[in-house]
């Protein structure tokens, strides 16, 4: 009799466990199917030598990592992703802080610009490229470059010369992009303790210094965070790249998910492109941990 | 405590409910399907393709249930229509997969990679009652290997020239008709009505076909050019020809337009034949729709010709069966019917044919309405009969993605023509083994 509380209790337990399991099944069927057993099926494929045309799997050990090394075309795409996200990235978030701190001082205005940042965020990916290339026409039949020939400016044809098109990539994504990210840097800088501000200033702090040694330091838990998620986004890009430039000129704008498709979907050859997602996922998990840890050294202030 | 075991029994009984629901109704579609899966006498056949238009789709449905009548049969036709963006990836999976389609179109560029891959049943038994014979040789190449044929074309359709009337009268241009008349309708006389035409009016003179001839569509631009010039991109031997002196010449030739007299639409630029912004382009047969309701007169040719003649460039597309398909015998046979004389009379409008007998009746020049007869016979019925597809590869979209990174160095006013195909004959001769 005595331990009838006792395992009452424990069988409660288990039930609220069974009950609170049942509940999150569906959502955890969905990830197991179609988020966990693809990544997992993506690094076995890897190992294989693997053509969904021709059919034949076989095991082939390292061999895609080894063809790799040798394929012109992925030393490429690889150079342009990391290009890609150096371009976008830092002026991604050079601009959303900048917007931040502008539109979070409240002046005149700050609505406005704040509803045309954020309107591309809601703008679908396809039309919004598809505009740019309209754009971006070269001669003067482009919007961008006749407003240059208005300045006296020849533009160039944007998108179809290899030292262009890049750029013209880069520029059309941040802009896309941007708001979202002013939007987080805002509520940060709205966020910042009013009292640690007016005591700096108190202090005799301003201008670039209470950026830097103030401002930046508070803002810091979000820029990282912010960063990471910019940085994993300019690696999977994929429409703009597939709409604008095709991979062009001289596919210089060919990027390593663009090279995926092209040998996944339009070559079939699962295992190759498979390995080639590996490394795509390796580069990401290494940046998000070198971020990480850094955050200790960068941040001096967790929210 | 007791309270809250209450709490967790409720949502416990709860979840229950909703997996008997959910059980039981993932049961009762078990069976609907399981009685759908008996065998019953009508046969089920599903057909692949691109075109997801009503008409075309009913013709289609006609050709199949005249079989089924042949055969004394009932056929059940589901027509699966991928987008054409998609066609191939999705339908090799679906093939790969064990629910692909019996019956399914086949693209141009596909059907190396298709036959190889043992995909495509073999038609030869099936066709045996339709005058195979009808069929040329040449409009069967692509499809066939070792002597056997693995799907029949449907559509043959040669690239020409359709031009805007208005535009060449405003500048006072000769026409194609009235240079064709003359016997000077070429390469050059092309070229010069093109900057005549730009110069005078400022209307771009060319836009190449689908004004994608700088990007997806390089090869189906320079080809009528290059070929009529005595070049080529590659063989079915493995030459590589594009960097022959006539290859050179050829591309040199719309370089210049491009470059020098500026008449073409340049790469990026919008500017559309269909939209009268341009006063010529390259076209097939399909897309002369899209001129029904055009504000401006228009008229077709074809393709100029160069030092070697007339060589044109035809377009194809296939028909083929299910090699691992559940009725393979059928789906060969109603390949076989859907390719036969009357059929292929039946959709000559849309889709030239490949059978001698269909092209050479009068009916197939009367055969689009949009179209006159004696331009029907010199654009389109002429051009089949000597025309050829582009090359094939088993590696195409390798070949096609690699190679394009090269031609991109064409694109600019100080190209030097000579050696950008140099680079492109290397890495065509990579995939020629």
């Amino acid at each position: 009799m005595k331990d009838t509380p006792k395992l009452t209790l424990h069988r409660m337990h288990r039930q609220e466990a069974l009950a609170g399991w049942g509940f999150i099944a569906p959502q955890m069927a969905g990830f197991f199917i179609f988020v966990l057993a693809p990544l997992v099926m993506v690094f076995v494929y890897s190992f294989q030598s693997k053509n969904l045309l021709f059919g034949g799997t076989a095991f082939y050990g390292v061999g895609n990592f080894r063809d790799l090394l040798a394929d012109p075309l992925f030393a490429k795409s690889l150079v342009n992703t990391l290009v890609f996200s150096a371009g976008v990235v830092p002026l991604n978030l050079l601009l959303a802080l900048a917007l931040a701190l502008y539109l979070g001082k409240g002046a005149y205005g700050t609505r406005f610009v704040r509803s045309i940042i954020f309107l591309p965020v809601v703008t679908s990916g396809v039309a919004w490229a598809i505009v740019w290339k309209y754009l971006l026409q070269g001669g003067t039949a482009g919007p961008v470059n006749w407003f240059l020939d208005q300045l006296g400016i020849a533009g160039p044809n944007w998108l179809f010369e290899k030292g262009w098109a890049m750029g013209s990539v880069v520029v059309s994504r941040v802009l896309k992009n941007l708001g979202m990210n002013v939007l987080i840097f805002m509520g940060a800088v709205l966020n910042m303790p009013p009292d640690v501000l007016e005591a700096a200033r108190l202090d005799g702090s301003k201008g670039l210094h209470l950026f830097w040694r103030i401002k930046l330091p508070l803002l810091m838990p979000t820029v990282l965070m912010v960063s990471i998620v910019t940085i994993i986004g300019s690696m999977r890009v994929f429409d703009t790249i597939k709409l604008m430039t095709d991979g062009g000129p001289e596919g210089s704008t060919m990027v390593l998910v663009y090279y995926i498709y092209h040998q996944a979907f339009k070559m079939f050859n699962t295992g190759y492109a498979s390995s080639i997602a590996v490394v795509l996922f390796i580069i990401v998990l290494v940046l998000t941990i070198a971020q990480w840890s850094l955050r200790k050294k960068v941040s001096y202030y967790e929210a | 405590m007791k309270n809250s075991y209450v709490h967790a029994r409720k949502p416990l009984s709860v979840l229950l409910v909703a997996l008997i629901l959910i059980v039981s109704t993932a049961a009762l579609f078990a069976a609907g399907s399981q009685e759908a899966a008996k065998p019953t006498s009508p046969v089920a056949i599903t057909i692949a393709t691109w075109t997801s238009n009503k008409d075309q789709i009913a013709l289609l449905e006609s050709f199949v249930q005249g079989f089924a009548q042949s055969k004394g049969i009932v056929i059940n036709t589901t027509f699966e229509s991928i987008p054409f963006a998609d066609y191939n990836t999705k339908l090799s999976l679906e093939l790969q997969g064990s629910g692909g389609p019996d019956v399914f179109w086949v693209l141009e560029t596909a059907a190396p990679a298709f036959i190889a891959s043992n995909l495509l049943a073999k038609l030869d038994t099936a066709m045996k009652n339709y005058e195979p014979d009808d069929l040329s040789a040449q409009a069967l190449a692509l499809w066939s290997k070792g002597g056997s044929v693995y799907a029949i074309p449907f559509s043959t359709s040669p690239f020409f020239i359709l031009y805007n009337k208005d535009l060449f009268k405003k500048a006072g241009a000769k026409s194609p008709a009235e240079l064709i008349a003359a016997g000077t309708w070429n390469w050059d006389t092309f070229r010069t009505a093109s900057k005549q035409i730009k110069d005078a009016t400022g209307v771009w003179g060319f836009q190449t076909v689908d004004g994608a001839g700088f990007e997806a569509r390089v090869l189906h631009n320079l080809a009528p050019i290059v070929r009529s010039y005595g070049g080529d991109f590659w063989t079915e031997d493995g030459k590589v020809l594009i960097n022959t002196p006539e290859s050179v010449a050829a591309v040199k030739l719309f370089h210049a337009m491009v470059y020098t007299d500026a008449s073409v639409v340049p790469p990026g630029n919008q500017s559309d034949f269909f939209a009268g912004s341009a006063a010529m382009t390259v076209g097939q047969v399909s897309r002369v729709s899209k001129l029904v309701d055009a504000g401006f007169a228009w008229g077709i040719a074809p393709m100029p010709a160069g030092p070697k003649g007339d060589v044109p460039v035809i377009g194809q597309a296939a028909i083929g069966a299910n090699a691992k398909g559940k009725n393979v015998a059928l789906a060969s046979e109603l390949v076989a019917y859907m390719t036969n004389k009357a059929s292929v009379a039946a959709m000559a409008g849309i889709w030239p044919p490949a059978r001698k007998s269909v092209l050479e009746s009068e009916s197939f020049l009367t055969s689009n309405k949009a179209i006159a007869a004696q331009d029907m016979k010199a654009a389109v019925g002429d051009s089949i009969k000597t025309g050829r597809v582009l090359p094939s590869h088993l590696q195409y979209p390798q070949i096609e993605v690699e190679s394009r990174m090269v031609f991109d160095k064409l694109w600019n006013a100080n190209a030097n023509v000579q050696s950008v195909l140099d680079e492109v004959a290397a890495v065509y001769k990579k995939y020629m083994k």
